[in-house]
């Protein structure tokens, strides 16, 4: 098939930056990586990028396409080779350019490190003198996160990220509640001590882009939702971020409705609120807010406070109430279009259907092909 | 022009969130005149709260689960299937913790048990979430709007904000392509609008944070404001109040900050829609803006 790319080319010594547009031809089932990869041997040698694996494990290829950050190698490009359509490819956003697609991931690791990415052993030997085990249940609550490679797809569009380069940002702050969240460690409190500072967790402006572009399902997000549950749980609520959550739990239990006048001075406290009088005084002139805030009260708010009360008792406090959810929400499919397996699979250029039981293709099993085995049977086979 | 035909008209339980409530009283009664027009009965539900605006998910996860589930059981026992939502926030906490429910039956099971412990009727997992903009960028909510936006928008320049949490996470929003969105143009080309393209238009005004972190906010909300001024827009449109406010209001302190003068006046997405319909200032109450959309939209007075 043909497949038309257009790339920012970027070179940081001169400064120059130039869109450049390839045709070439491709095998349907080609990625963006294995288009790059044309380009590169047959079309512009000069063309730079980040390759290794070429199967979704190293996170070396992210990479924008239409602005959108991806894994070059997870990207196939057959319905959009079809449409016609010819996407601009850019390196990731977030990070400054080395060459081309290739940007300097300096800041990104060293965010990775503030975060203390390696286990502090607290647990003691088991009296057998054998393995500390640790049942699957309390590994769940790290599952998703543990799948991060690394590849940086989440910083590229963090938009609080945007605006304080400094913010810890999606990945390292999901890495962090990877140890957070491990039963082994012992170091909960001090990291979210550290995880708790200026530029962290509650820097998140919740804009989901991390969610949305993670290409193995880590949802960055919910991870730091997750650490903002464990800190409050554990009293770390210093942060305005912090107090700014809790005024609406507060809110929720006494009124139902949040009590939005008061939520300047609960979050940054009254001091720093007199500094917001000029403010606050022009949104009372169009009735935003009123001068004296008389919290209106919904009907049957008992109900609510007596809720709180009774799943306090219920041992799902902090991580454990997002966890209880995700094995629901990991049914959905990732942008839900509707469309079942099967018809995921019958799509031209699709990746071939693994073999299900029962299907007789008459192809090898791993007998097959170990050296010195018999072939027993093919695969599918009874 | 339209027959006299009379409208079937849809049920809809109604939540209108916290800010339609209090700050953003446009919203809720421009809100409540344009639903009949686009038919819509909305049922409005009296004993709900707050549904925790990410910020009790946060916190204390658990208790969001369960305060989302009593606004979902107060909705089914109104014998709606549908709750309508009118803020881009509570469209995503109600739907995130509908799908928890309804994905997992354990789960709806130990929530059922603890709601009816409180006096609140259980929960069966059927009602469907909506936010009004998917009600009437598509289907009979659709062709009703171009039969009542007769008065049209005459050519206003519209640049659409969507803000994030009607458009990702996608897998819970799922109504239409995250990068690519095309429902508020729609809308404002079906009332006769010009829709203005800028790339800001699917990113995050900062609001979450306007308290907490406001000079990061700050960074956020200024990029839709300055690049629809640079696109050309008259007015900007937003499906969202949370979104609203940090537009409109928080304006002046990109103001006071930049030195700079932008005006820019924004609507919620029933005003809009309101405008092009005839509704009037006693529904719109556009004196309840920062910043006054009236002089952009005198032109289009006849």
């Amino acid at each position: 098939m043909k497949v038309g790319l257009k790339v920012w080319r970027y070179d940081s010594v001169s400064g120059e930056r130039a869109l450049r547009e390839y045709e070439i031809d491709a095998p349907e089932e080609a990625t963006l990586l294995d288009c790059l990869d044309i380009v590169k041997d047959r079309h512009d040698g000069s063309l730079a990028y980040r390759k290794s694996c070429r199967m979704m494990i190293c996170g070396s290829c992210g990479m924008r396409m239409d602005g959108a950050a991806v894994l070059a190698c997870k990207t196939r490009m057959y319905d959009i080779a079809q449409e016609g359509r010819v996407p601009v490819i850019s390196a990731m956003g977030n990070l400054p350019i080395v060459k081309d697609l290739v940007v300097d991931m300096d800041p990104f690791w060293s965010k990775f490190k503030a975060m203390w990415p390696w286990l502090e052993p607290g647990y003691e030997r088991p009296d057998d003198g054998r393995e500390y085990r640790i049942s699957q249940e309390r590994m769940n609550v790290v599952h998703k996160e543990a799948l991060c490679i690394n590849c940086g797809c989440c910083v590229s569009e963090c938009n609080a990220m945007e605006s304080d380069p400094e913010f810890l940002g999606p990945q390292a702050l999901a890495k962090g509640m990877r140890f957070v969240g491990d039963p082994r460690d012992s170091a909960t409190v001090e990291r979210l001590e550290r995880y708790n500072q200026e530029h962290g967790i509650w820097d998140c402006t919740r804009c989901y882009f991390c969610n949305e572009r993670c290409p193995k399902g880590v949802d960055p997000r919910d991870a730091i939702a997750k650490l903002g549950a464990e800190s409050i749980r554990l009293g770390i609520d210093r942060d305005m971020g912090a107090k700014h959550a809790k005024w609406f739990v507060r809110s929720a239990e006494t009124t139902g409705w949040l009590r939005e006048e008061e939520l300047i001075p609960k979050t940054q406290g009254y001091v720093s609120a007199i500094k917001q009088l000029k403010f606050g005084a022009s949104l009372a002139r169009h009735g935003k807010v009123r001068p004296v805030p008389i919290p209106h009260t919904a009907r049957d708010v008992g109900e609510a406070r007596n809720l709180r009360k009774v799943v306090r008792g219920q041992d799902r406090q902090g991580a454990l109430g997002h966890v209880q959810g995700e094995r629901a929400l990991a049914r959905l499919a990732h942008g839900n279009a509707g469309e079942s397996l099967e018809e995921i699979y019958a799509r031209p250029g699709a990746a071939p259907r693994p073999f299900l039981p029962g299907e007789g293709q008459g192809s090898l099993t791993q007998a097959d092909v170990t050296p010195g085995k018999e072939p027993t049977r093919k695969r599918g086979e009874a | 022009m339209s027959t006299t035909e009379p409208v079937a008209t849809k049920r809809v339980a109604y939540y209108k969130g916290c800010l339609a409530s209090l700050s953003a009283k446009e919203l809720d009664s421009s809100t409540k005149a344009l639903a009949p027009l686009v038919g819509m009965e909305l049922v409005e539900l009296e004993s709900v709260t707050c549904c925790g605006a990410g910020d009790i998910h946060e916190a204390e996860p658990d208790y969001y689960l369960h305060l989302n589930a009593r606004i979902l059981a107060y909705a089914e026992a109104t014998g709606c299937d549908m709750l309508l939502t009118v803020c881009n926030v509570c469209t995503l906490n109600l739907r995130q913790a509908n799908f928890m429910l309804q994905g997992d039956s354990e789960l709806l099971a130990r929530v059922n048990e603890n709601l009816t412990t409180v006096g609140v009727p259980a929960y069966s997992g059927n009602v469907d979430v909506r936010h009004l903009l998917w009600e009437i960028a598509e289907g009979e909510g659709y062709e009703k709007l171009k039969e009542i936006a007769h008065r049209g928008l005459k050519g206003l320049k519209v640049a659409p904000f969507y803000g994030c949490q009607i458009l990702r996470p996608s897998k819970i929003m799922g109504f239409e392509d995250p990068d690519r969105p095309w429902s508020l143009e729609r809308i404002i080309e079906a009332c006769g609008g010009e829709a203005i393209d800028y790339p800001a238009k699917i990113k995050c005004c900062g609001f979450p944070i306007i308290a907490a972190r406001e000079e990061t906010a700050l960074g956020e909300v200024i990029q839709p404001v300055e690049q629809a001024i640079e696109a050309g827009a008259d007015v900007m449109v937003t499906p969202c109040p949370l979104c609203h406010l940090s537009l409109d209001a928080w304006q002046q302190k990109l103001e006071a900050s930049t030195g700079r003068t932008f005006k820019m006046p924004i609507l919620h997405l029933a005003q809009l829609v309101g405008v092009a319909a005839g509704l009037e200032e006693a529904e719109l109450k556009f004196k309840r803006h920062i910043v006054d959309p009236r002089p952009a939209l005198e032109r289009l007075e006849v």
